[in-house]
């Protein structure tokens, strides 16, 4: 590194001046100075004269002898240390191809002029043409379009399961038959072989579907993407209002409008900061945090006929909702999600969600948990054999057995969508779910330290809205009293409230809107005890006034 | 016009290194991003004025740890000059060079990046060194992710990560190579450019071995003894053995044969101060950030594509985020905007007289929030005050009179420090306080600095934290009469801000304004002090918003629970800094009373939540003051301010002369003022009230020595016959009714006369709890006036008759 590491080394500063009464004798004066001294000589200067008693009439000899001591010194302290250095790579002593590779490789990672030429990836000119795109009137188009692609993923998938619900059901016909001819005319190694034979036929349907899907998303994203990018081409060269030859398909998509239901809400216009105050909105809502993430169902025709249908609020509410995701996915107004997940990623709740439509931006969900299985692996492991090792001693060999590649309860592993109702990002808390029942949670709980690393990285990140569970339960379980719901909400706010406020001072995307989940059945009465503490743990702003005229 | 005439500035950007994993420092706090501490060490380069440096024009920290340099761009860069520079030409640039780096040297910064992209030179000759601080700014390249400089002009022991200042007369030997015999290791990487400088340690004369290497041995040898010398008393593999620039700069000026360039300066828009154009032009709709994203230097990828993966509990982020490249490109500004915006303004309006009559703007009318951000008006103001600063000392009173009106942002630190009076050596009077022996209470000003004001980005970087501490120190030590309260640091936030490379003179003003505004505040037992002060407070709210005070009185809910950190920190521990400067410009102008009233004005801005709270949501609400227009908020107490009379805020425990005159004594011992709700008006100024028929005098000495003899003009309601449980006007009678409502009505003062001062005590806060504002008791009562002002008295009319 360029970094200097300095070590300071002190100098002992000598100065004498003669006695009043013996020109001959001197005073001799001796300060130790560190150098290089960082700060002001002439400071010095006033302070040693202030604690020896220096006549006054010595001060300007001081203040000049002394700089010069100090510029003289520290360019010694330097050419020596240079020297030292210099005499070694002389004589071979040092590892010269060690140092310049160290810099070749600083230059050609950080530097424009030495780097690697790279243009803009792949993924980037992508973005940029979806963005531009989609804040144009092919709005709708690619919104149809897309909502179309998700319906015919959505058919295939009930297709399957039909499919392999009659076969099973076939199946069980069929060995049922057998059984019942147990002994009589089939023997057990028949029933056997007959089972093996299910089994295959299970798997090889399985596979076919799976195969047939995998084909038609990778067909659909390869069509979308190839449509955009012409689409963006027509779009630059002359700007006609809507983009030719989309794919929409001739048949209308008839897919229910999305039902999001709202359950219990309330919501907050808050001011944080002591002196300076920053702007937030929270919300507290009754509804399952899954819902968010859920497969965003915009209805097609309900965007495409909201001119008729003007009067009908809800339908064309509900495609915007599905336009409001596409419009800020590649803007710097993300939406998050915090979920509380299993140590293991392939076990995260939203596969069974997000896997259902089709993801046309990035890596499909079970190939977004694969990777950071495989990425997370090695500094899990380094991590914890190093906790280990902290913890010398207690159960050494029992932790390295079991899990000692897992993530632990605070990790979290942070995947990317396109297709959820209201989140960009979804930031998978581990979280330990005994422990998250105590009813004496204290701040430093990893699960409040994890939801901290989120609050940050969605800052550092430009996600601009965050939803997460208020008392970091997704359900409401039995020992979730009121008085329990009470405290955990208070601390959960209290933490966020600080968290926020750290998080704003690192010069990212300020978090805007902050939204508290609580179980979709909460009880009425519970839902506005928690709302009525909101206000007293965040100054809320008041209702503007208008000024009375004395 | 050409580029070199109307782009006066240029920027570049670059990020700052982010801190890994967990972060927080040994004190528990978080760690200050880079970014920050970058910001806090470049400010000491925007005061750097050099003839052959391009002038430091802003440090702005963007999102994400970026960070963008604005400094004074001219000409082109040597890169940029594709001809061979003839041997004269050659010496005025190595003589610019080393007069610049010189004075680098002498001010402890080492320049580190010299490059031939970064000497810039004009085609009349000149040379100013752009960017010079990268290395003094990013603490040697510590706060930064990329290296620093370019390969080929590394000194071998730079590239062996240490090195001084002696690298850089290195690099100007490479320089001045190059500018003999052209562009060294052109077509090298950069591993390979190294390694040859790392062998060159084993070479006797390294230039020449240079010149070999590149096959221009004989080029080399045919440029000047004189230059080749100098080249080769640089390139010096150790470090002590190579000429410093100060030696070079003597040496270059015995061989200049050209004299000195005199160029004019030039007139108008473009003789302003550089400061001044670069503040206009972004008043003008400038827009740094627009100019990078325009030239490819700020690039916005969508960051949903640099997500990353995972976060680990201790703050580990995997994936995600590859930081983006050090782009050394910098983009360059054109002043039209700022021209067109400009061009009706006639030349001689540049040049303002300080005696001429002065036009009026219709700009003043507007709220000073949106005057501070109008082009024009600012230009004016600025080359007023630019004026005005010149003269100061003696054109103190005319500052005083300008900074009533308004106060230009750009200027505010030096317009305050002439409001306070701040004058004379004050750099040498600092230096001389001892501001690092420790003392016992360093340790609570350490807990209180990471607290104050720490979303100022100035103040929350290690460089703040410290000059904060020095000040704090130098502030302690001078005025031993006083202990530190928490607040100090609120207090002497606002004069760091504004005064961030000048310690002394924030200093100078922290000085000056305690002993004016704050005397006697920070001593142990201030509780005397306080006390007064929040009575006074009480009062005036009584005097202003009775039915505020009622009310408040009401629910108990007293001054010693909200405001005592409103006043000892002058209002700075509760408002951001951006509002405190505006009430600060009004303070110090307006002078010592005004903080009283503005107390009651922000108790007026919350006045419809305030009269309908209770005690508990009276302390929820100060607890975290609401937002407060604070523009609104200072009209209203100067307003108020010079609408009462200033006897009516005297306090005793103030920096001025003890008050003599009996018609000016308005005094009352600490207890009896604790107890009362309504100040006391001093003879003169009741004197004067009654000269101008401000005042509605209320004689409340019975009807028989009222009518033996009377102040003139007032009117009788004998205390004896009022009942102090019915708080309504009306009861006073239909008279004394109709006159006080319209005595309201009219603004004017309602003076209580009495013969005895408890009667006159205990009918002004009947009159307060009426709703009646401005009600004030004469001091003295009846009988003082009498013997003072005799004339004021008279008979009264019989009204109906003897009794």
């Amino acid at each position: 590194m360029t970094a200097e590491t300095i070590q300071n080394t002190a100098k002992t500063f000598k100065f004498s001046y003669p006695t009043c009464t013996n020109e001959e004798l001197l005073f001799k004066l001796e300060v130790p100075v560190e150098i290089p001294h960082n700060g002001c000589t002439r400071e010095l200067v006033q302070r040693v004269m202030k604690m020896f008693h220096i006549p006054v009439y010595l001060e300007d000899e001081l203040n000049e002898k002394l700089a010069e001591f100090v510029s003289e010194e520290t360019k010694k302290f330097h050419n020596e240390r240079d020297a030292k250095l210099l005499d070694q790579l002389k004589n071979g002593e040092l590892n010269i191809e060690g140092i310049v590779k160290n810099w070749e490789k600083l230059f050609k990672e950080n530097v424009v002029d030495f780097a690697e030429q790279k243009g803009s990836s792949d993924e980037e000119v992508f973005a940029a043409a979806y963005h531009k795109l989609v804040h144009s009137p092919a709005l709708d188009t690619i919104l149809q379009s897309e909502a179309n692609y998700a319906k015919i993923v959505m058919d295939m998938l009930n297709n399957r399961d039909e499919d392999i619900a009659g076969l099973t059901m076939l199946q069980t016909e069929e060995m049922e038959e057998k059984m019942r001819l147990l002994n009589t005319l089939t023997t057990e190694e028949e029933i056997n072989e007959l089972a093996v034979q299910h089994f295959e036929q299970q798997s090889l349907a399985a596979g076919r579907w799976d195969s047939q899907l995998d084909a038609l998303r990778h067909a659909q994203r390869a069509a979308h993407r190839a449509w955009l990018m012409s689409a963006i081409d027509d779009y630059q060269t002359d700007d006609k209002i809507t983009p030719s030859n989309s794919p929409l398909m001739s048949f209308p998509a008839e897919l229910p409008p999305l039902a999001l239901s709202p359950g219990l809400e309330e919501s907050f216009t808050i001011h944080l900061g002591s002196q300076l105050k920053q702007t937030h909105n929270i919300r507290l809502a009754a509804l399952d945090i899954m819902h968010l993430c859920s497969v965003q169902r915009p209805h097609a025709k309900g965007f495409a006929c909201n001119v008729e249908h003007a009067s009908k609020p809800t339908r064309c509410s509900a495609s915007w909702a599905g336009a409001q995701p596409a419009l800020a996915l590649y803007s710097s107004e993300l939406s998050g999600s915090v979920v509380l997940a299993d140590a293991l990623p392939s076990r995260s709740p939203l596969l069974r969600s997000a896997r259902a439509a089709a993801e046309h931006h990035f890596p499909d969900v079970e190939t977004q948990l694969r990777h950071i299985t495989d990425a997370i692996t090695e500094p899990v492991e380094k991590r914890n054999t190093e906790r280990q090792s902290s913890r010398e001693g207690e159960g050494r060999e029992r932790g390295r057995a079991r899990g000692a590649c897992r993530l632990q309860a605070g990790d979290v592993f942070v995947t990317r969508h396109s297709n959820l109702a209201d989140a960009h990002v979804v930031f998978h808390l581990v979280a330990d779910d005994e422990s998250l029942k105590s009813g004496d949670m204290t701040s430093r709980h990893p699960a409040i330290l994890g939801l901290r690393n989120i609050l940050k990285a969605a800052c550092c990140n430009d996600v601009t809205s965050i939803a997460f569970p208020l008392l970091l339960k997704h359900e409401l379980t039995e020992e979730m009293t009121a008085a329990w719901c009470m405290r955990r909400a208070e601390l959960v706010l209290k933490c966020v409230k600080g968290f926020v406020l750290e998080a704003s001072g690192g010069g990212g995307a300020d978090l805007r809107t902050l939204c508290a989940t609580v179980p979709p059945d909460i009880r009425p009465a519970l839902f506005a005890s928690l709302a009525a503490l909101l206000p007293t743990i965040f100054r809320v702003s008041g209702p503007v006034r208008a000024k009375t005229t004395q | 016009m050409s580029e070199e005439e109307t782009h006066k500035f240029a920027a570049c950007t670059f990020f700052a290194k982010n801190h890994p994993g967990e972060t927080c420092g040994s004190n528990g706090l978080p760690l200050t991003p880079s970014s920050v501490t970058i910001l806090g060490r470049s400010q000491r380069l925007l005061t750097i004025s050099h003839s052959n440096l391009c002038t430091y024009l802003d440090i702005i920290r963007g999102k994400h740890e970026r960070i963008i340099v604005v400094a004074e761009v001219l000409g082109k860069s040597l890169a940029e000059y594709t001809s061979k520079f003839s041997v004269e030409e050659v010496i005025n640039i190595a003589l610019q060079l080393t007069n610049a780096m010189q004075f680098l040297h002498k001010n402890n910064i080492t320049h580190r990046t010299l490059s031939d992209d970064n000497i810039l030179l004009d085609s009349a000759g000149r040379l100013k060194l752009f960017n010079y601080g990268l290395y003094y700014m990013t603490n040697g390249g510590s706060e930064v992710p990329f290296p620093l400089g370019l390969p080929r002009y590394l000194s071998p022991e730079t590239i062996l990560n240490v090195g001084g200042p002696a690298a850089d007369v290195w690099t100007f030997g490479i320089i001045l190579l190059e500018l003999c015999i052209g562009k060294l290791w052109n077509a090298l990487k950069p591993g390979p450019i190294l390694r040859r400088i790392l062998t060159l340690v084993h070479a006797n004369n390294p230039a020449e071995r240079i010149a070999r290497e590149h096959d221009c041995y004989e080029a080399y040898k045919k440029v000047p003894e004189n230059i080749r010398n100098i080249i080769e008393k640089c390139l010096k593999i150790y470090p002590s053995e190579r000429a410093t620039f100060t030696e070079l700069h003597e040496e270059l000026l015995q061989m200049n044969t050209q004299t000195p360039l005199d160029i004019k300066k030039p007139r108008g828009l473009m003789g302003c101060k550089l400061q001044y154009l670069y503040y206009w032009w972004q008043l003008t709709g400038g827009d740094i950030q627009a100019e990078l994203k325009k030239n490819g230097l700020i690039k916005n990828s969508p960051p949903i594509l640099s997500m990353p993966i995972a976060i680990l509990l201790d703050g580990c982020t995997l994936g995600g985020k590859t930081g983006a490249l050090f782009d050394r490109r910098i983009a360059k500004y054109s002043l039209d905007l700022l021209k067109n915006r400009l061009s009706h303004i006639p030349p001689q309006d540049f040049y303002p007289l300080m005696h001429e009559r002065k036009t009026n703007y219709d700009t003043v009318a507007l709220p000073k929030i949106i005057r501070e951000r109008d082009t024009e008006y600012q230009f004016y103001r600025l080359l007023w005050f630019e004026r005005l600063l010149h003269g100061y000392p003696y054109t103190a009173q005319y500052i005083r009179a300008e900074a009533e009106i308004d106060i230009p942002p750009l200027v505010r630190g030096e317009v305050w420090a002439a409001l306070l009076g701040v004058v004379g050596d004050i750099e040498e009077q600092y230096e001389r306080i001892d501001k690092e022996t420790p003392t016992p209470t360093d340790r609570q000003i350490d807990v209180d600095i990471p607290r104050c004001h720490q979303y100022c980005w100035l103040l929350c970087g290690a460089a703040g934290h410290r000059t904060l501490k020095r000040l704090l120190k130098a502030w302690l030590l001078t005025n031993p009469q006083y202990v530190y309260w928490q607040g100090l640091d609120s207090l002497t936030a606002p004069f760091l801000y504004l005064n961030f490379c000048n310690e002394a003179r924030a200093f100078a003003c922290l000085s000056a304004f305690v002993p004016k505004f704050l005397h006697k505040f920070f001593l142990k037992d201030n509780s005397a002090v306080i006390k007064e002060y929040l009575a006074k407070f009480w009062q005036m709210t009584a005097f202003h918003e009775p039915d505020l005070a009622t009310h408040l009185h009401e629910i108990n809910f007293v001054p010693e629970l909200f405001a005592i950190p409103w006043f000892l920190t002058m209002f700075s521990h509760v408002f951001p800094l951006h509002k405190i400067v505006h009430l600060w410009d009004a303070l110090l102008v307006e002078g010592t009373s005004l903080p009283l009233f503005m107390g009651v004005g922000i108790l007026r801005q919350l006045r419809v939540t305030l009269l309908e709270s209770g005690f508990n949501e009276c302390i929820l609400l100060f607890s975290d003051l609401p937002e407060i227009d604070i523009g609104e908020c200072v009209k209203d107490s100067i307003e108020m301010c010079r609408s009462s009379p200033k006897s009516i805020s005297y306090r005793r425990f103030t920096n001025e002369p003890e008050i003599k005159d009996p018609m000016d004594i308005v005094e009352v011992p600490m207890d009896v003022l604790l107890t009362e709700t309504c100040p006391h008006l001093s003879l003169s100024d009741f004197f004067s009230l009654v000269c101008q028929d401000k005042c509605c005098v209320v004689d409340i000495r019975s009807n028989l020595l009222y009518e033996k003899s009377c102040i003139d003009g007032s009117i009788n309601v004998p205390y004896s016959g009022v009942h102090l449980g019915q708080h309504e006007l009306r009861a006073l009678g239909l008279q004394p009714y109709k006159i006080l409502t319209e005595a309201i009505k009219m603004k004017k003062i309602i003076v209580v006369a009495s013969a005895e001062d408890e009667t006159a005590h205990l009918f002004s806060e009947y009159l307060v709890k009426c709703g009646a504002p401005r009600v004030c008791v004469l001091h003295g009562g009846v009988s003082a006036l009498h013997s003072h002002v005799p004339s004021l008295f008279t008979v009264p009319a019989k009204r109906n008759g003897p009794k």
